[in-house]
């Protein structure tokens, strides 16, 4: 008798082993909030790498967001047998699914950070990398739910902070050889749903980065002669290759015109909220492209509710003239009162702000 | 026998899971007040009541609160005290987007943006609340102190606003509002009713702003139209602060001295309130043309109609106008100026009893600024105006006390 306990017990020992240290595929949980990362086995922490699962996708979006020029490393995982369905030309993720985004600097030395160009990484060398946090968006069977997960100092464990944290961050910019200190801001889960719930209040949250428009990627624009996300995904089975797949312009892209450049930048950046249906409707400031009257736009349009945000200035665009320009003053701006986005950057985009006060500078017309 | 040796076992699996990853178990993070408070927001329940403990706590980020039916309860105005004298992250100190919510008994000091913001939500209740820059009147102040926009079913009771760089209370883009019993005080804008219907604003006490109460109604908005507001038993003085608004904002406009304002809002009510030296106007009222703006929103109504003021009291004011054409007609007639501004302009096809009617004391004064003619010929003729609208309705609101 005490024997088959003893078998038991050591199986039971070999299993954990396996769950712990090699490649398991990632665990969906639907109604428990764990408190560590490494619960959802969405990542091997190896020999100092970060690996994800052999079961996801890294991918990388057409347009994404500015956060303080932190590394993004992302994976896109749907449990085996099940499949998205593609619904009003996007795809609808089955229950089980799990996005995750891990932000990194790489390092400089042992107390900076550096500012370099996303390299698009499939794996993070803990070496030569810092860690910050790994934020999830879950496909649970009442909707997407959002946990961000932060780093320890040792790399780890991230563990899950329902309120946000704040890192203070050396950062050095290898061109100009410049160092920025700033607060680096991890979102709590309410800040989470600002930007991922775009029709406010009542909307749903939903991915930003891991839909159509976003995916559609060449593959040799990320540099790992892997097939392209979309490609990788039919290949799994996620989803059937018979869609004709809708392509974001890309803000990067030299290729497109100026006009098309600004508007997915203003999209990506400001859309989620600056929507007909969003938080910032308020404003009447629509940046989702989806408005046709040039005031909607911020052409010529007083600010309503800006207070120091207006920076002493009349219009949200004036043509010609991006030095009058509420919306670049906000750009420019990295004061939390006047600065916009409201969240997720505490630094300045510089090329965000290029494009942006090259297209005003072009734009015909006059207030 | 049994259990003992699988104890040890489990204890050896344990030990042999946490040597074969190379690391013991890490360590949990623990959480500043401010984290507790802000995971106690996130994962409260309808019906829960958050309370503020008596004291000044410290908040270095913005505040934000999701689900519909929890109440934030604090010890007192003066006594529950959350401090963003440090904050760094955040727009507003305190973001609600919940249904059924009230706050109530604390203070909401020094916030780097606006300090309670709630956007968006149904039967709002904001009892005993203090929203104050502590510094004074400063440019630097976050624009609005209690600040509910698109939200129906607003009570605002027994509030404090005190230094905002735009309003001190501004209700926007609103249904179904009652502003009272509450003092707002050295704002650039006591109390701001905007794009909003249906509100009551009374029993208020706003001095030392520079505009006391404003009824505005703005183009561009997903909402607008502003009408039906009753404006009454407010005691209105002394709103002389210098105008601190930041260039661009709407309320930079208006002149440091003023009482009440209205802009391009219909069907308002004015009656019982106390006004008293307001340096440009106890009362002014005005199109939205007075901006010099271009409006190019072809559903927009830039003219107040069927205002009417009655039964008030006018003492001083006028003296020292901060405007210009309100400073030449002082210039020219030597006198202050009359208690009632109106700035004359009207929409086609409307008469001067269209826009405006009161009945006041025999000794109230009034002028008409001919506005639209370069403030050619004044008229202070104030029988065109001696007419009487419909009483508008008391605001009664289905939401429960506390």
């Amino acid at each position: 008798m005490t024997e088959i306990y003893l078998r038991s017990a050591l199986l039971s020992v070999c299993l954990l082993l396996l769950v712990a240290c090699s490649e398991s595929p990632p665990v969906f949980h639907d109604i428990e909030r764990p408190v560590r990362l490494s619960d959802w086995q969405l990542f091997a922490v190896g020999t100092n790498e970060l690996v994800p699962s052999e079961s996801s996708v890294v991918f990388r979006p057409n347009n994404p967001l500015f956060t303080d020029y932190a590394h993004k490393l992302r994976t896109l995982w749907i449990p085996q047998g099940l499949k998205a369905e593609i619904v009003n030309d996007e795809i609808n993720y089955p229950v089980g699914s799990v996005l995750s985004k891990t932000f990194y600097y790489p390092r400089a030395s042992s107390t900076m950070l550096s500012k370099v160009a996303d390299s698009g990484l499939q794996k993070i060398n803990l070496n030569e990398n810092q860690l910050i946090e790994t934020r999830l968006l879950v496909r649970k069977s009442d909707g997407w739910d959002a946990f961000p997960y932060v780093w320890n100092d040792e790399q780890t464990e991230a563990f899950l902070r329902v309120a946000g944290a704040s890192k203070q961050i050396s950062l050095l910019d290898q061109g100009s050889t410049q160092i920025t200190d700033f607060t680096y801001f991890v979102p709590n889960e309410n800040q989470c749903a600002g930007c991922h719930t775009t029709v406010h209040p009542d909307g749903d949250m939903h991915p930003l980065g891991a839909v159509f428009s976003q995916l559609n990627v060449d593959s040799n624009e990320i540099d790992t002669g892997n097939a392209s996300p979309l490609e990788q995904m039919v290949q799994l089975g996620w989803i059937s290759d018979e869609e004709i797949f809708p392509r974001s312009k890309s803000w990067q892209d030299p290729s497109a015109s100026l006009q098309d450049r600004a508007l997915a930048y203003l999209n990506m950046q400001c859309g989620h909220c600056h929507n007909p249906e969003g938080a910032a409707d308020t404003s009447g400031l629509i940046l989702d492209s989806s408005q046709t009257l040039a005031i909607n736009r911020g052409v010529c349009k007083p600010p309503v509710a800006a207070g120091g945000g207006a920076g002493d200035l009349r219009y949200a665009i004036v043509p010609g003239q991006p030095e009058e320009s509420i919306l670049l003053y906000r750009m420019r701006s990295d004061k939390p009162d006047e600065m916009m986005p409201e969240l997720g950057r505490s630094l300045i985009h510089s090329g965000g702000i290029e494009l942006i006060s090259r297209w005003i500078a072009e734009m015909p017309g006059a207030c | 026998m049994k259990y003992s040796t699988l104890r040890i076992i489990s204890i050896v699996s344990a030990t042999v899971l946490l040597a074969s990853c190379g690391n013991e178990e890490p360590a949990m993070p623990e959480l500043s007040f401010e984290e507790a408070l802000q995971e106690q927001l996130i994962q409260a329940k309808s019906g829960d009541v958050i309370t503020i403990p008596a004291g000044v706590h410290e908040i270095t980020r913005s505040l934000s609160l999701n689900v519909s039916g929890v109440t934030i309860a604090g010890t007192g105005i003066d006594e529950s005290i959350l401090s963003f004298k440090n904050q760094v992250q955040g727009a507003e100190g305190l973001l609600i987007s919940a249904n059924d919510f009230v706050i109530r008994d604390l203070a909401i000091e020094d916030t780097i943006g606006d300090a309670l913001k709630i956007n968006q939500s149904t039967n709002v209740q904001i009892l005993r609340v203090r929203t104050e820059w502590t510094n004074g009147p400063l440019s630097t102040n976050g624009a609005y102190g209690i600040y509910p926009v698109q939200s129906n079913n607003v009570l605002i009771d027994e509030a404090v606003a005190i230094g905002a760089s735009d309003a001190g209370i501004y209700v926007g883009q609103s249904s179904q509002i009652i502003v009272r019993n509450s003092r707002a005080e050295y704002n650039v804008a006591g109390i701001e009713i905007e794009n909003s219907t249906f509100a009551d604003v009374h029993d208020n006490v706003a001095t030392n702003n520079t505009g006391g109460i404003l009824v505005f109604d703005l183009p561009n908005l997903s909402v607008q139209g502003g009408r039906n507001t009753r404006v009454y038993n407010n005691q209105i003085f002394a709103n002389n602060t210098d105008n601190f608004a930041p260039e661009g904002n709407i309320v930079a406009s208006v002149p440091a001295g003023t009482g009440l304002m209205i802009m391009a809002n219909d069907n308002i009510e004015v009656f019982e309130n106390n006004f008293e030296d307001n340096n440009s106007a106890n009362v002014l009222i005005v199109s939205y043309l007075i901006n010099e703006i271009p409006i190019t929103d072809p559903n927009y109504d830039p003219f107040p109609e069927a205002i009417h003021l009655h039964n008030n009291q006018y003492t001083g004011g006028g003296e020292f106008p901060d405007s210009e054409p309100l400073a030449l007609l002082q210039a020219a007639t030597g006198q202050p100026l009359p208690d009632i501004i109106w700035d004359g302009m009207l929409a086609e096809g409307k008469t001067s009893a269209d826009a405006l009617c009161f009945s006041e004391a025999a000794d109230t004064s009034f002028v008409s600024l001919d506005a639209s003619n370069g403030f050619a010929q004044p008229s202070f003729d104030a029988a065109v105006h001696d007419c009487v609208l419909p009483r508008l309705t008391e605001i009664s609101m289905s939401i429960s006390s506390q």
